[in-house]
């Protein structure tokens, strides 16, 4: 029965490939073409950066939002309501999967990238591999035990949220005319003096140009935040037997492996992070 | 090209304590034996030569001069490298008393020295910030740091605990503090704090900058332990081994108030954002009223003196928050009352948990008041040494706690139609109260038979630790204009 | 009601970061299984980045992006300390239920 799925899907999602790539080639930009503007040589790499809107007319981008942002908070909720942690890491991936999509959408397609390498990738994985370290059966009831305190500063957050939300809701953009267009490509300096090369917004290079031009200082500054995280990981997941001020014990406990086990996994995901 | 490469020169005290950082941990690795005193001799080494910097790069500046570094990711001025002097000088004490304590209650661990210069490499980001972004990683670098080392004494169940509370109500103000701060980016579009200053008051969108300001009022009451998000700085305080409390308590509060005078007093400041019942400065003034006082009354019923001095400490940030509420509400002089209140505060801190550490010996931490009886006696200089500092945490006048308190309350008092008057009046009285509980440890010290000799936990730099704080707390105390005018 | 259904603008972006933020929150506060807060602490910081990017796209601003990469590598670092801390806490104690964690109070 499963395999017939997974057929099924694979043929259905060839399909949907066969029906999409002629238009994808029609879309497809007019490779490197150069212009003469005055001096300066702008080399076009792309004709119309984004094609597509968020706020097109089209009903079809605004059903996919629904959907996603369904899948999103349908995740998020899965993570704060179940008791079997496996559950709540898989409706964490699913939410992860959503907010990727919707990155998509706000023309961030290297964030969405990343979203879904680092998040859903790495760091899900980490979260599996302690659940399975520690291999507990959930017996811990969803409801909070009564405090007043906690319930009052409930209260006042989801009050509080609310009238952010409303607020939210009549955000007035800074130029509400080309709002809604597709974002500006990004002129940036070409490969030779005086040219210009026109980027997508949101893609690896013009996030890259940000990131290594005023994001300098914190892009390399990060680099000692993941040297504690890796660093502090080990030092504190790292069995106890292997404190040096223990060797002279004869006694050895047994192996704790999960926990060497937790300890590399943490280097791992971290450093992943930088990636 | 926002990159040049003459802004290094003024990045040098970071960069001393990044590097001496990677090597320490690189040491670590190849390192055999079990005697770490090298380690603990470079890590020292490291943070006075970052402090040294500091001063000479102090005095290239003009007063009140500002120049924009990296992108105006980083701002170098007076204020920025008076506090990371201070942030090198307090990482330099919790060196050295580290060794000690770690030998007595047996948790060697030599990552910890590395990871203590790179949290300290955080402090110092922090203390120049001039983006949120440097703003968010310096706070996210020094807490991870001190999270790990806070969790180093592994075979303590109450270290793990309590660096797993601290851990995860620090995740969770890292949350709104990022929520805040991209709410603020979101009303004006840029991240430079100066960009802010100039931008946010003509935003379309003032909903976002009330928002934002709000959360980030919360994200900084967690970090500097502000009332109703203190809980977990008494647990925290006290299941930490007492050098990384003192590191918390001077240190990494000191940070988090040099990181509000950045966002509040440059990004969030100006002429019309603090003010109004909408402002940011209404819900502070609220949280430091009630901070003051209830740190104080929680303070005076603990029969522990590590969860007393925790809220102490609670009540101090309370002093902290007013200061910051005069800097936003436009006193001319917060920023170095502010400035010379931190000095003092943190000396006075490290010189407490130095005695505290001092006192405390294997199997036996002696962390209740009652332990303490007749330590005048049998060790008199240590008593003494607590004495001063619980003096001056009083705020009694021959202290630099005295003067802290004094140019904090007079630039509140300075704010424009006497606002903060009552205020004033709050912390005022709540000094007179705090004077009743750190007189009880000291009458205990003087006035009571000890019920069993002390075994205090000798070291060289645990005991020059315990006498130069006290000094600089008198030195403070006696030459209060010198210092006030570092920063004026 | 169209116009809110089908004209998606910045509002219903900002509004799907703002529920995943209460989301968040609440699991911080009613959960007591450590690994679930920590799971929900990451959902707080993913709608702070959506709400980031947002507001990149409103402005035409890269920085903001810039920033959200940050964001990531930093939940990166906090995980992986934060699942260590919990692994430590679980050696000695065999369950990571916050409300156990009581010999800390007086």
């Amino acid at each position: 029965m499963k395999v017939l799925l997974l057929i099924l899907t694979m043929l259905l999602t060839l399909g949907a490939i066969d029906a999409i790539a002629p238009q994808l080639a029609v879309a497809d930009p007019i490779p490197a073409q150069a212009v003469n503007k005055g001096r300066t040589t702008t080399k076009v790499v792309k004709r119309s950066p984004h094609s597509d809107k968020i706020e097109s007319n089209g009903k079809g981008m605004a059903l996919l939002f629904w959907a996603f942002a369904a899948a999103t908070i349908g995740g998020a909720l899965f993570v704060v309501t179940r008791r079997n942690l496996i559950a709540a890491v898989m409706g964490m991936v699913g939410c992860f999967l959503g907010i990727s999509a919707v990155y998509m959408m706000l023309y961030a397609s290297f964030l969405a990238v990343i979203q879904m390498l680092v998040y859903a990738g790495a760091i899900m994985v980490l979260f599996v591999f302690v659940v399975m370290i520690l291999n507990r059966p959930e017996d811990e009831p969803v409801a909070p035990t009564g405090r007043a305190g906690k319930a009052l500063g409930g209260l006042a957050i989801v009050y509080l949220v609310g009238r952010l939300i409303f607020m939210l809701m009549k955000v007035q953009p800074p130029n509400p005319l080309t709002a809604i267009n597709a974002p500006a490509a990004v002129e940036l300096p070409g490969d030779t003096v005086g040219t210009i090369e026109r980027v997508d917004w949101g893609s690896v290079k013009a996030v890259g140009w940000d990131l290594f031009g005023p994001g300098l200082f914190v892009f390399e500054a990060i680099s000692l935040l993941l040297l504690i995280a890796v660093v502090g990981a080990i030092a504190i997941a790292r069995p106890l037997h292997e404190d040096q001020d223990n060797q002279s014990e004869p006694f050895h406990p047994p192996r704790d492996e999960a926990a060497e086990a937790a300890a590399a996994a943490a280097a791992a995901a971290s450093s992943g992070g930088h990636a | 090209m926002s990159f040049n490469p003459a802004d290094l020169g003024w990045l040098v005290p970071f960069l001393i304590l990044a590097i001496v950082g990677m090597l320490l941990v690189l040491a670590e690795a190849f390192y055999k034996g079990t005697d770490r005193t090298a380690l603990v001799g470079l890590t020292v080494a490291g943070s006075l030569a970052s402090a040294i910097a500091s001063i000479v790069l102090y005095r290239q500046l003009e007063p009140g001069q500002q120049i924009a570094l990296m992108g105006e990711a980083l701002i170098a001025d007076r204020t920025g490298y008076v506090l990371s002097a201070l942030f090198a000088v307090v990482t330099a004490m919790t060196a050295l008393m580290s060794p000690a304590h770690q030998r007595e209650h047996d948790w060697q661990m030599g990552e910890y020295y590395g990871v203590l210069l790179l949290s300290a490499s955080g402090m110092v980001m922090l203390a120049h910030a001039g983006n949120l972004v440097t703003v968010f990683l310096g706070i996210e670098t020094m807490s991870i740091g001190v999270y790990v080392m806070c969790a180093m004494r592994r075979r303590s169940r109450r270290g793990n605990e309590a660096a797993m509370k601290y851990f995860l109500i620090g995740a969770f103000a890292t949350g709104f503090l990022m929520y805040g701060m991209a709410l603020i980016y979101g009303a004006a579009g840029t991240t430079s704090l100066v960009k802010l200053q100039a931008l946010l008051p003509q935003t379309q969108n003032p909903g976002l900058v009330v928002a934002g300001a709000f959360l980030l009022v919360v994200a900084f009451g967690f970090k500097v332990a502000a009332v109703p998000f203190h809980m977990w700085a008494p647990d925290a305080y006290e299941g930490a081994p007492t050098p990384v409390t003192a590191f918390m308590a001077a240190a990494v509060k000191a940070a988090a108030v040099a990181a509000m005078i950045r966002v509040f007093g440059i990004a969030l400041g100006g002429e019309i954002i603090p003010y109004g019942t909408l402002g940011w400065a209404s819900p502070m003034v609220v949280i430091a009223a009630i901070t003051i006082t209830l740190g104080n009354i929680s303070a005076v019923r603990q029969d522990n003196i590590k969860r007393m001095l925790a809220y102490s400490s609670i009540s101090h940030a309370g002093v902290l928050l007013v200061g910051i509420c005069a800097l936003g509400l436009g006193s001319k002089t917060a920023n170095s009352g502010l400035v010379y209140y931190l000095i003092a505060y943190s000396f006075t801190t490290m010189g407490a948990f130095a005695v505290v550490s001092y006192v405390g010996s294997r199997g036996r931490e002696r962390l209740l008041i009652d332990d303490w009886a007749g330590l005048g006696n049998q060790f008199p200089g240590a008593a003494l040494a607590m004495t001063i500092c619980l003096l001056s945490f009083g705020g009694v006048p021959p202290t630099g706690g005295f003067f802290g308190k004094f140019y904090v309350f007079k630039a509140a008092m300075e704010v424009y139609d006497g606002q903060l008057l009552w205020l004033v009046a709050i912390g005022v009285v709540n000094s007179a109260i705090s004077i009743y509980y750190y007189l009880r440890i000291v009458t205990a010290m003087y006035f009571r038979e000890a019920n069993q000799p002390f075994a205090p936990n000798r070291s060289g730099g645990l005991l020059f630790v315990i006498v130069v704080c006290p000094l600089i707390v008198l030195e403070l105390g006696l030459m209060p204009g010198w210092w006030l005018r570092l920063v004026g | 009601m169209s116009d809110i259904l089908f004209n998606v603008g910045y509002g219903h972006f900002l509004v799907l970061a703002a529920v995943l933020f209460l989301i968040g929150t609440a699991g911080v506060m009613i959960r007591r299984n450590a690994l679930i807060i920590l799971m929900s602490v990451e959902l707080m910081l993913n709608a702070a980045n959506m709400t980031l990017l947002t507001f990149a796209r409103m402005w035409g601003d890269l920085s903001g992006h810039t920033f959200a990469l940050i964001v990531i590598a930093v939940a990166a670092a906090e995980a992986a300390v934060g699942l260590a801390i919990v692994v430590a806490v679980f050696r000695g104690r065999r369950n990571v239920d916050v409300d156990r964690l009581t010999t800390l109070r007086h």
